[in-house]
């Protein structure tokens, strides 16, 4: 039980009881976010734009949202639509190079290269290996004479654009960038011709950034392992269990002209959402999405995802050795996002690990002191089902088995007892502050509106899921802990320092 | 079921015949004819006020009912000596989670999450710095709650233990991640015993060196009128916040003495090659060397910004990015660094990570790019994208009120003039291919690069190593 005892000034402590019981909204009430004055719009190729005008710096935010990422992937492919979402910088038939013709010439022969070298590595024959390497990159070499790199980002740079960037999740790829309001048509212009127009330049170099990539994010950082070793153990079936960045052996042997037609396939204008928030005139705004991106030919929509995890029939345990001290993972199999038990759960993480008073902080770091650090989240995705998972770091001298019997301990608590009216009021109100913190960044929106429209078909969606999570009760708390968070269950995963691995 | 719901949006959704509408060119040949409006806009500016001799500065956003109050104090863990760094260091988090003398830490923590009032608490070197967020109708109460964390705090014992504790435990795992390691090790072997050389050992932690006693006599120093400046920036007005801050103000007291001047650095200035051996699939790569040019409104600091961001800090119009990320594709990322402080020589090198089979070729593409610079003016393109890039993204400075009151604080605090921004944006519009060079002539020297790397020197290739000068080896915390 909370102690919000009278040593708080009084005037101060009273005013913020009375105010906070009259801010409360009402069951069913909308919350802010559904009023804003969005514009709809569906072209006729399929594409959905969602456009909000608002007050303030003249600047516009853009998002383009392709629901494709890793769930469509299969195991000798992994890894693509993250690899694209790095291709898809390297300009077009006219940005980007001098001479498409003469650059494109070269690629054909570059692929055969690589096709040939695939079979090298089958029969490990070693200088044929590295005299393929060699021509790939003398053909890369002679095609960058043509090519006027990172010609995309100057010009967007030029026009003082920020953020310049885009992410993969499991389910989707986002490209964003945010730029003065005077350059909008110059967004419409540059994207209308990524979308149409694409070339796959500088491939095989590029495939090596992403190479990196994942030795910075998964192989070169112990919690990176740890996470990819986790979620391949608990996810035996669904592709929640494959990394997003995809396999190092998937990355070394997907072909520029796999990565091309898996684009040309899936990437239509039926698979995206667009959201523009900023500085803008809607009518303008609207008259140039019509103009730029009304005639982009459709594709095929994304590979069904017909996977589905078995239910898990007893608790797995898995340990990953790695030079460094140990931290411990658990997960739990729950519904998807969409489900109706999903609010109920986004509380139950917050009343776990939500801020100093949350059930495992408290214990764990203020009162036991037997870890630096405890985090719970759903994921990875949230489409399908997916994992309430638990990050925690051991504190010396306690071990990952200290802490495993902590969570399991404040877990059946609440399961049994349930929340306290207090902490549940606690929650509820920071999510009505949070409903209105959320408007502040044009960026966030945007990232916001697009997300609910393609999920949900509905950009409102997602500020309902606001008004759903304050009718979560003490009893479905107790009901969803106690369904999903038992032993048989989960999937530990324990970081087990060795001095060599 | 998909199916249905799409055909119900299509009927709500505006939707007129495609073809009625002419379409645009798209790629090069439409950016090549689009001109574009000049932005009409009068940047916001915070009004300026006084309370008891404290700055305060207020700019009003009714745009969403929320408002942030700031409070920078001059005075951090770098001022005090190494006997203090820990409590310095501290001193932001306890302020947070101490309790106050009327407060347990747990009833901070309940009214807090319960209001849904969000703080944050910070320090540098040289300041601690607060920000507290509030739904604007509790903003009296809230305000009151947040002032007494930073003027009455308690730091209590027990919180105190706890922050040690994960201290402790931080260090043990400092070699876990070869990114943390790099840097601290590299700021430690450059910077020895000044405060940017420090990392926290377990003698920084010993009782006595935290106890409760010292949290409160380093408050004292730093958390007094002279050092403060306050802001405010949202869904409020002077009247209804004029008295809650005069009421905050009288409660902090006169400063007892003046505060320490900011140790000047004895950085190391030795070229060579340092390895921190540690098995590991990329090796982490920084170099640099000092250089004394100083953030001031000189055309030599213009152009020293216009050129780090053509070396490397401009992204992928930069030279390092696109030699050793696009040509090469030895790394996901690689950048320059050129630190202008006001009163002491900066650092100018560059930072990547590659697999350690590249980590030699990496080093020198990025010294050879360096010479390359230093040989020649970069083009007229390369500065112009620089240049346009801050001048045509100035507007990105106002995107809200509170970014714009923190800045402004910032400016105060470092005694840099009200309208920096307008002068730096003025400044950089007078760099010309020229004076970029004259930076890079002036001041780049890639012979003279103290390089770090943390890999496994097995996989790296030590001969490869020597070509960029002697290998030392280091020793993880006894370095210098």
């Amino acid at each position: 039980m909370m102690r919000f005892h009278a040593r708080w000034p009084q005037v101060g402590i009273l005013a913020l009881l009375v105010s906070a019981c009259l801010a409360a909204p009402a069951g069913g009430q909308a919350t802010p976010g559904e009023n804003l004055e969005v514009r709809e719009i569906l072209l006729e190729n399929g594409m959905r734009i969602l456009i909000l005008p608002r007050e303030g710096a003249p600047t516009v935010s853009f998002t383009v949202r392709f629901g494709l990422g890793g769930v469509h992937e299969r195991l000798g492919t992994t890894g693509i639509a993250h690899l694209l979402e790095h291709m898809l910088f390297k300009g077009t038939t006219t940005i980007g190079t001098r001479d498409p013709e003469a650059e494109q010439r070269l690629f054909p022969l570059m692929d055969a290269a690589h096709d040939s070298l695939l079979l090298a590595r089958v029969r490990d024959d070693r200088a044929e290996k590295e005299r393929l390497v060699a021509r790939i990159d003398a053909l890369e070499d002679s095609a960058r004479a043509f090519v006027e790199s990172n010609e995309f980002d100057r010009i967007l740079s030029r026009a003082g654009a920020q953020g310049l960037n885009a992410t993969t999740t499991n389910e989707a790829t986002i490209y964003f960038v945010e730029l003065p309001s005077n350059r909008t048509e110059l967004w419409f212009a540059l994207e209308a011709d990524r979308m149409s127009n694409p070339v796959f330049r500088e491939y095989y170099s590029e495939r090596d950034v992403v190479t990196e990539e994942r030795r910075m994010r998964i192989e070169s950082v112990p919690g990176g392992v740890l996470y990819e070793t986790h979620l391949a153990t608990a996810f035996t079936m669904h592709p929640y269990g494959v990394p997003v960045v995809g396999y190092m052996s998937d990355l070394e042997t997907l072909s520029r002209r796999d990565v091309e037609s898996y684009y040309r396939r899936f990437y239509g204008p039926n698979n995206a959402v667009v959201a523009i928030v900023g500085d803008l005139d809607p009518d303008q705004v609207e008259e140039w999405t019509r103009q730029y991106l009304g005639s982009i030919p459709r594709g095929d929509d994304p590979p069904p995802v017909l996977a589905v995890e078995p239910e898990q029939r007893g608790e797995r345990r898995i340990e990953v050795e790695w030079d460094a001290e140990p931290q411990l993972r658990l997960g739990w199999h729950v519904p998807s996002s969409l489900d109706d038990d999903a609010p109920a759960l986004a509380i139950l993480t917050s009343l776990l690990t939500g801020g100093r008073t949350s059930r495992l902080y408290r214990r764990m770091i203020l009162e036991d002191r037997i870890a630096t650090g405890v985090f719970s989240s759903l994921g990875p995705g949230s489409l399908y089902p997916q994992l309430l998972q638990i990050d925690a770091t051991p504190l010396a001298p306690a071990t990952t088995a200290t802490l495993e019997a902590a969570i399991y301990e404040e877990i059946a608590r609440l399961a049994s007892g349930g929340p306290t009216q207090t902490e549940l009021t606690r929650v509820r109100n920071q999510i009505a502050a949070g409903s209105i913190r959320r408007m502040q960044s044009s960026l966030g929106l945007a990232f916001q509106l697009a997300e609910s429209q393609a999920i949900f078909d509905d950009w409102r969606e997602t500020f309902r899921f606001s008004g759903r999570l304050r009718t979560v009760t003490a009893g479905d708390i107790q009901r969803v802990a106690g369904q999903y968070l038992t032993r048989e269950n989960r999937t530990v995963a324990t970081l087990v320092k060795t001095e060599t691995r | 079921m998909r199916f249905l719901t799409a055909i119900c949006v299509c009927v709500t959704w505006a939707s007129i015949p495609t073809q009625a509408i002419a379409q645009q060119p798209s790629g090069r040949e439409a950016i090549e004819t689009m001109r574009f409006a000049d932005v009409s806009f009068d940047p916001p500016v915070p009004d300026e006020y006084s309370i008891g001799g404290v700055p305060v500065l207020l700019l009003e956003d009714g745009t969403l009912p929320l408002t942030s109050v700031y409070a920078r104090f001059r005075g951090g863990y770098g001022l005090f000596g190494r006997e203090h760094y820990a409590v310095g260091t501290a001193m932001p988090s306890l302020l947070r989670y101490g309790g106050t003398s009327s407060m347990a830490p747990d009833s901070v923590d309940g009214l807090l999450e319960y209001y849904a009032i969000q703080t944050s608490f910070g320090g540098a070197g040289a300041a601690v710095s607060s920000t507290m967020n509030t739904l604007s109708e509790h903003l009296p109460a809230a305000l009151e709650l947040w002032g007494s964390l930073l003027v009455d705090p308690a730091f209590d014992e027990n919180e105190i233990e706890v922050w040690r504790g994960r201290q402790l435990e931080s260090i043990r795992r400092r070699s876990d991640d070869p990114g943390r390691l790099a840097f601290s090790e590299y700021n430690r072997l450059l910077y020895g015993d000044h405060p940017i050389g420090w990392e926290m050992e377990d003698a920084d932690l010993s009782p006595t060196r935290v106890a409760q006693s010292r949290f409160h006599e380093l408050h004292a120093r730093i958390v007094c009128r002279e050092n403060l400046v306050l802001g405010v920036s949202g869904d409020t007005d002077w009247p209804t916040v004029q008295p809650l801050l005069a009421s905050l103000v009288d409660k902090v007291p006169a400063c007892p003495d003046s505060l320490p001047a900011s140790p000047i650095p004895d950085i190391r200035r030795e070229p060579g090659v340092f390895l921190i051996e540690k098995e590991t699939e990329q090796s982490v790569i920084v170099m640099a060397h000092t250089t004394g040019v100083h953030l001031a409104d000189e055309p030599a600091y213009f152009a020293a910004t216009i050129a780090n961001s053509i070396l490397g800090a401009g992204g992928f119009s930069s030279r390092i990015m696109a030699r050793v990320r696009t040509e090469e594709g030895y790394a996901y990322s690689a950048s320059s660094l050129w630190t202008m402080p006001r009163r002491y020589d900066g650092l100018l090198g560059a930072i990547t990570r590659t697999r350690p089979e590249n980590t030699a070729p990496a080093i020198a593409l990025i010294l050879e790019t360096m010479q390359e610079l230093r040989d020649a003016p970069p083009e007229s393109e390369e500065v112009e994208t620089a240049v346009a890039q801050v001048v045509n993204g100035f507007v990105f400075n106002f995107e809200t009120a509170g970014q714009i009151v923190s800045r402004t604080m910032f400016y105060l605090a470092q005694d840099l003039p009200q309208d920096w921004l307008e002068r730096y944006v003025e400044g950089v519009q007078g760099v010309n291919a020229n004076s970029v060079h004259n930076a890079f002539a002036s001041h780049l020297r890639p012979e003279d690069m103290m390089i770090l790397i943390v890999g496994d020197s097995e996989r790296i290739g030590l001969d490869a190593l020597r070509e960029f000068g002697p290998v030392t080896h280091l020793e993880i915390g006894k370095n210098r």
